[in-house]
């Protein structure tokens, strides 16, 4: 053997040793907090670091969740750099990772929102949370046999969205407009995505109390403004004036629809929509839809910090709060021709001025599973 | 002239009796179908795909592919859009500058595609495939993700206005079709296409510029895919980055559909034109006669072979590719 090639195994083994060293010392330093906090409810952290560990800050959605985050950083007196941003990228080992060196890097004192990114990787960031003493709030992802209450404090709520009672409220306006009677058209998203399904389900939930309002199609329009047009005339040409509105399962696809009625001469079909555009609320105040719904990703990105923030220093008790405070769903906005100008003015002219220790007023309702 | 029943005969007529088989068959469960209203809808939701396949059919007589349309559209669409509310968001107002703007653009992005294909040596369908990606980027580019929205009537009157039951510009596309069937049949560069998609060593050795006919080629389908931007934009009211999306799909199922052979030199404008009326029949016939929409999907592929099969000539053919 070369000299040059024992020199390099040695090096490499080296290395290797020093790392697992280096790796012992840091998993020491986790621990150590981690066996004083077991067992014991520390009665409150003081001054706790903040992070966010979400996807990534390209799309709309999950830079508006952080902008939430920096917005109530900002309330506690802090700099919005106080805010980590734990970047999963997509992945749940990388989400997993970073937030156990988050608590290394604060001995457990510190509080933390996360969207753990998939279902099962929920379980091991909670788990090495309520090992290092920290709090979190998570939201989007968790198993259905994860629950915040079987970890005493350190986990302090879980958030998620549900489409489908907003979808039947929508379903509801649309039929009380529609005078209770005549023939609806459902245009849907792609078949086999979650929210399609649920948005659809809503509008079957309302129709039981409509006897008479037959559903005289529901086809899938995938999200799409182009197809959506297409598939309404077609709905024309086999329905025609027994289509009396038009339940729509995005504002993208109702787009679609309040143009190809308006090749026909349409233009008083009671219409709904999901997903509170911009655009689609400028539709509704001129009256050319009936309504949307909102999600409002920034209230929800600064409201999970803020939980996490203020159960870590004590404001509350998670294992003194009913289960509805601990896993809910979180708020959906239904925009209506009544207060679409308020809701314009109020969420897309200006950001709003939340309060980040109402916790549950905007919610909507323990998270049910099925 | 008396029009004998020869093989060639009945295939180059195959893919209009494809496309009476299937209005009769549409008719028979649902009458509906067959009512001026429908074919109305069907000639208005087939104006910007037969745009679309105009353009590209003049690229695969060349014997080339471009599959640049979605881009394109996409970018033509949104900076048509962006051009009309810059120019006073209203046609009478100054804001018609935007469509000669607008063709310009299309000839341009055509030709940019044409020269990233003849001077760097890359096959069309890879060149025209890169050039449509960057078409969908540029588009969300300038628009940031967001949508923009035309409120302007008179332009709208594209839609709206209908002249013996058909909106304006399905009679726009009427003369667009004739336009693209002169060019065709009745220009040097018409003829250049075939005389390239036939033989191109040939083409060439006969003295005919290839690169300059391709180069021309591909420039005239980028005029053909803003004319199909603005049809669409006339068509939704608004535009964004996706505003093009699945155009390439039945675009170029069209063109096969209609007869029109991949590998050039064989068919034409009048074969994109049935081929797109096919598709779309197809596309609304089955939802009018109440097909389950899980069929739907299967049963367009299963009709676009079936209708392949029947209009193509297939002793023409050594191998498929």
């Amino acid at each position: 053997m070369s000299t040059f090639i024992k020199d390099f195994i040695d090096r490499e083994v080296m290395t290797r040793r020093k790392l697992l060293l280096a790796g012992a010392a840091g998993i020491a330093t986790m621990a150590v907090p981690g066996m004083s906090g077991r067992g014991q409810a520390r009665a409150a952290l003081v001054d706790p670091a903040i992070a966010w560990s979400y996807r990534d800050r390209a799309s709309a959605y999950w830079n508006a969740v952080v902008s939430g985050g920096e917005a109530f950083v900002e309330s506690i007196g802090r700099g919005k750099s106080d805010l980590v941003s734990l970047i999963s990228e997509g992945s749940s080992e990388k989400s997993l990772a970073d937030i156990k060196a988050f608590l290394a890097k604060t001995g457990g004192n510190c509080a933390i929102a996360c969207d753990p990114n998939d279902s099962p990787n929920a379980r091991p960031i909670v788990e090495a949370v309520q090992a290092a003493g920290g709090y979190i709030s998570t939201i989007w992802n968790k198993t259905d046999d994860l629950h915040p209450w079987d970890f005493g404090d350190n986990y302090v709520s879980h958030m998620t969205w549900s489409d489908e009672q907003p979808s039947e409220q929508t379903a509801r306006i649309l039929f009380e407009a529609m005078g209770g009677k005549g023939g609806v058209v459902h245009l849907g998203g792609i078949a086999a995505n979650n929210p399609a399904v649920e948005r659809l389900a809503g509008l079957h939930n309302a129709l039981k109390d409509f006897p008479d309002i037959e559903l005289l199609d529901a086809q899938p329009a995938d999200w799409d403004t182009t197809k959506a047009a297409q598939l309404m005339s077609s709905f024309l040409t086999r329905y025609g004036d027994r289509i009396t509105g038009v339940h729509c399962a995005a504002d993208n696809i109702a787009y679609g629809v309040i143009e190809a009625l308006r090749a026909e001469g349409i233009t008083d079909m009671p219409i709904v929509a999901y997903d509170g555009n911009p655009e689609a609320v400028k539709l509704v105040m001129d009256g050319q839809l009936l309504a949307t719904v909102f999600t409002n990703p920034y209230w929800g990105g600064g409201i999970s910090a803020a939980l996490a923030y203020h159960a870590a220093i004590g404001t509350f008790k998670p294992s003194d709060e009913p289960q509805e405070h601990r896993e809910f769903y979180g708020p959906t906005i239904l925009i209506t021709q009544a207060d679409a100008a308020a809701f314009k003015a109020q969420y897309l002219d200006a950001t709003p001025d939340y309060d980040w220790t109402d916790f549950w007023g905007p919610g909507n309702g323990q998270i049910q599973y099925r | 002239m008396k029009m004998k029943l020869t093989r060639e005969n009945v295939i180059r007529w195959a893919p209009a009796l494809v496309l009476l088989g299937l209005v009769v068959l549409f008719t028979a469960i649902n009458p509906a179908f067959l009512s001026q209203r429908n074919l109305a809808r069907i000639a208005l939701a087939a104006t910007p795909p037969m745009m679309v396949a105009l353009g590209v059919t003049f690229i695969i007589v060349m014997g080339s592919i471009d599959l640049s349309m979605e881009g394109a559209v996409s970018l033509c669409a949104v900076l048509f859009c962006l051009l009309f509310l810059k120019l006073g968001g209203s046609l009478g107002a100054g804001a018609w500058l935007a469509i000669p703007a607008i063709l310009l653009c299309g000839a341009f992005f055509g030709w940019l595609t044409g020269m990233v294909h003849v001077r760097l040596q890359i096959p069309s369908f890879m060149a025209s495939l890169a050039m449509g990606f960057v078409g969908t980027g540029a588009a969300v580019l300038v628009t940031g993700g967001d949508i923009v929205r035309i409120d302007d009537d008179v332009f709208r009157a594209l839609l709206t206005w209908r002249i013996l039951g058909f909106p304006l510009m399905v009679h726009i596309a009427v003369l667009l079709v004739l336009l693209a069937w002169f060019i065709q049949n009745h220009t040097t560069l018409g003829r250049n296409f075939y005389a390239v998609g036939g033989g191109e060593e040939l083409a060439h050795a006969s003295g005919v510029n290839v690169r300059r006919v391709r180069l021309a080629g591909f420039a005239l389908a980028g005029v053909f895919y803003a004319i199909a931007a603005i049809f669409q934009v006339a068509r939704l009211g608004q535009a964004e980055s996706v505003t093009g999306a699945n155009l390439m799909f039945i675009a170029i199922t069209s063109v096969v559909v209609g007869g029109v052979a991949l590998w050039g030199g064989i068919g034409g404008v009048l074969n994109a034109v049935v081929g797109v009326l096919i598709v779309n029949v197809i596309g609304n016939g089955m939802v009018v006669i109440g097909l389950p929409n899980y069929l739907q999907d299967g049963l367009l592929g299963v009709l676009v072979i079936v209708a392949v099969v029947l209009s193509t000539d297939r002793r023409l053919v050594s191998f498929a590719k």
